[in-house]
């Protein structure tokens, strides 16, 4: 089966040390692979890669199939991978409102006004925010905020998403209920997702699947169990003895 | 689109810049026989020298007036700003007028001392100094209140205000007070009409004397352009290694929100000596009313103001949007780095320090053609040379704000499927109107003060008013001239308080 998103042999360096160094990864269609690593490993740099905002020096992403970037060429720009992104800082544009937030990306696309609305619709009313349509994001709480960005992210109908830590900054029991939510959106919606995390109890209860970065190296992947019962590095070994 | 604004950008800057060499081979060494002689070389020193010694002061009382107004307790310091910013965005010879008005033999308080003073190189000092040193305060001020608060939070925690003052504030503002030095070193060389008018014999006017006046010689105004050319490298050079990227906060106005620095003891002194400052730019202005209304300047002023207003607002306003424009395509390609925006930048920058008659004389040799009259005849000559020259306010204001605005909006808007030319329009440009407004603004208000420019390629009948004013000055009746004078402040405070406006409805 082709590969959602797959980065190949990829090597990437700023200035004087390697970022990435020959990493491969991939992950597969519907999957929900969950990046886990310290920071300063790199984890950030792979999905600027995915989006096509950096290209490595060498190695090759390809996006179902698709050869995106190539050896220092980005060959389809990030405007046009039809990836989906949750930024960690959510960056929703504070001069549009929720609805013009989602509107911006369909209407880039070139959808109809008509389509456009009924979809902001369906996916703000699937986010529980319909009220909430006309405010500015200045007006939201950071749980409808973060509703906002996951939408504007999904109302596109992308072939894969990509979310740099997206609840790091909410309290325990906002970040429980919106891990539900984002699981059961992906999942309906068979979105095959790169979920950046450095939390473990994150990357567990939302990642089908599990891969450790450190040093710009994919050190381990698997499920939570093997990464438990056999941890390859003092790293993986640190943070599952974090786990209940 | 980065192509198509720096196509712009080299057809009005560099074009001008890289025609002195043809038109040098082409006036040959006869021309070039000019520069053998002492005087040229004398007048370069006097001007080099005069423009060192102004850069001097204006760094010597702007820095610090800067730190106080940005971040002290001095008393209306928000009005005090204002008030001394405010001569900077008048012709300089508007304010020597003044000072004749007011220290001529004729003047309200003028004395056969005071006028000779006046008439002499302390004049020309004196009233440049005054009109530059707010380049110098509020590129500090602006520089200052984009600081991080919690970098000086951290040094208060252990350090005097003064001590943070001197060894946190002043060189985190380093940037700015290089910019500034440079700033007013390139405005002071290629100012004409102060020295003219009061009598100084300096480059540039030997420059002008040779395109317009008695001794009227193309081929040797090119030659004396010459000297001024690694004049002009040499700013470049140091603004690229001690400013570059780091440029002038001009639309980083956030306000004043943190606890200012007491200054303790020395308030009172502090503070008289800021006013006094302050009161001090506005007094020629004062003056020229007072001229303006006694002698019926002011009546007058219709028969003779003609066209003028009407030039410099079209021609600054077509200008400004143009230089606002390029500046949101290049100030945002300097900002992200984007590929050859740092060189387009340069260039931007080597045009506004470039001594205005090198730029003047290129203008002419590039545009004064059979072909090419339709420009060169109408007042496209004039948005064309305000536009080369003052393209760089434009570019800083856009990057300087595009730089405190998160790179992940446009990211987002990419990653949604918007293109460049999208993105710039629907998120770049709302979220730094700001910015993009006030280098509108400052561009209009930069082409309304040119004189030193515009007087070099004015097409015949469509002066503008600085023009207007300083070629009235040697033959009309004074109390009209200071009128005019009048309406160029008028003019440029009425912009200025329209901009304003715009800018508070923009940060709603």
């Amino acid at each position: 089966m082709t590969a959602a998103i797959a980065l190949e042999h990829v090597s990437l360096s700023f200035g004087a040390g390697p970022v990435l160094d020959d990493l491969s990864l991939e992950v597969e269609p519907g999957e929900l692979l969950a990046l886990l690593g310290p920071s300063g490993s790199g984890k950030t740099s792979v999905l600027r890669l995915v989006l096509g905002f950096l290209a490595p020096a060498t190695g090759a992403v390809r996006l179902n199939g698709e050869t995106v970037t190539l050896d220092g060429r980005i060959i389809r720009p990030p405007e046009e991978r039809g990836v989906g992104m949750v930024f960690q800082d959510l960056a929703l544009w504070p001069h549009l409102t929720v609805a013009g937030n989602l509107e911006f990306g369909l209407a880039s696309r070139g959808l109809p006004r008509s389509d456009r609305s009924g979809r902001i619709r369906d996916m703000l009313s699937r986010v529980g925010l319909e009220a909430r349509a006309r405010r500015y994001p200045g007006e939201l709480s950071g749980g409808e905020r973060q509703r906002v960005a996951i939408a504007r992210a999904l109302v596109l109908e992308p072939r894969a998403v990509l979310l740099d830590e997206p609840l790091s900054n909410l309290d325990a029991p906002l970040r429980r209920e919106l891990m539900v939510l984002l699981f059961q959106l992906l999942k309906e919606r068979r979105v095959p997702g790169l979920y950046v995390t450095h939390d473990i109890r994150e990357g567990a209860s939302l990642g089908d699947r599990i891969a450790v970065l450190e040093s710009g190296r994919i050190v381990q992947e698997g499920s939570l169990d093997r990464l438990r019962t056999a941890p390859a590095t003092a790293f993986v070994r640190g943070v599952m003895e974090d786990l209940p | 689109m980065l192509v198509a604004a720096g196509t712009v950008l080299v057809l009005a800057a560099l074009l001008p810049l890289l025609s002195l060499v043809t038109e040098l081979s082409a006036t040959g060494r006869a021309a070039l026989a000019v520069l053998r002689g002492p005087r040229p070389w004398e007048l370069f020193l006097r001007s080099t020298g005069l423009s060192a010694l102004v850069t001097a002061g204006a760094l010597v009382v702007g820095v610090p007036l800067g730190v106080l107004i940005a971040r002290s307790d001095l008393p209306g310091r928000r009005m005090l700003w204002l008030l001394h910013l405010f001569p900077l965005f008048l012709p300089p010879f508007v304010l020597a007028l003044g000072w004749f008005h007011l220290f001529g033999r004729t003047g309200l308080l003028g004395t056969e001392a005071t006028a000779r003073t006046l008439f002499g190189g302390a004049g020309v000092f004196w009233v440049l100094w005054l009109a530059f040193t707010p380049v110098c305060t509020s590129l500090v001020s602006l520089s200052l209140l984009g600081l991080d608060a919690s970098l000086e939070e951290a040094a208060r925690l252990v350090g005097t205000p003064a001590r943070v003052a001197s060894r946190i504030l002043a060189p985190a503002a380093s940037p700015a007070i290089a910019l500034s030095a440079i700033v007013v070193f390139a405005l002071t060389i290629s100012e004409l009409a102060v020295p003219m008018f009061l009598r100084v014999d300096v480059f540039p006017a030997a420059v002008f004397a040779r395109l317009g006046g008695i001794d009227y010689a193309p081929g040797e105004a090119f030659a004396l352009a010459l000297p001024l050319v690694p004049l002009s490298l040499l700013l470049l050079f140091f603004e690229r290694r001690f400013v570059g990227p780091r440029s002038f906060a001009v639309a980083g106005l956030r306000g004043m929100s943190r606890d200012p620095l007491p200054l303790g003891p020395w308030r009172p002194v502090a503070t008289l000596a800021a006013w006094s400052l302050g009161l001090v730019s506005l007094a020629p202005l004062l003056v020229l009313l007072v001229r303006a209304t006694r002698g019926g300047g002011l009546q007058e002023l219709p028969r003779w103001v003609g066209r003028a207003p009407w030039t410099s607002l079209l021609s600054g306003a077509v200008a400004a949007t143009v230089i606002a424009t390029l500046g949101l395509v290049l100030g945002h390609a300097a900002a992200r780095r984007s590929r050859g925006a740092t060189a387009l930048d340069a260039l931007s920058m080597l045009a506004f320090v470039t001594p205005a008659p090198i730029l003047g004389v290129g203008l002419i040799a590039v545009w004064n053609r059979s072909w090419t009259q339709a420009v060169y005849a109408s007042l496209t000559i004039l948005v064309v040379g305000y536009v080369a020259r003052y393209t760089v306010v434009g570019v800083r204001a856009v990057s300087s704000v595009v730089l405190q605005s998160p790179l992940h909006f446009e990211e987002s808007a990419a990653v949604a499927g918007a293109r460049f030319s999208r993105r710039l329009a629907r998120v770049v440009l709302p979220l730094n109107l700001r910015g993009v407004i006030g280098g509108w603004l400052l561009a209009f208000v930069f082409c309304l003060r040119d004189l030193e420019t515009a007087v070099l390629f004015y097409p015949a009948g469509r002066e503008p008013l600085t023009v207007r004013l300083f070629t009235l000055e040697a033959n009309g009746p004074p109390s009209v001239v200071a009128a005019l004078a009048v309406a160029q402040v008028t003019l440029t405070g009425a912009v200025l308080a329209l901009g304003v406006l715009a800018l508070r409805r923009s940060a709603r």
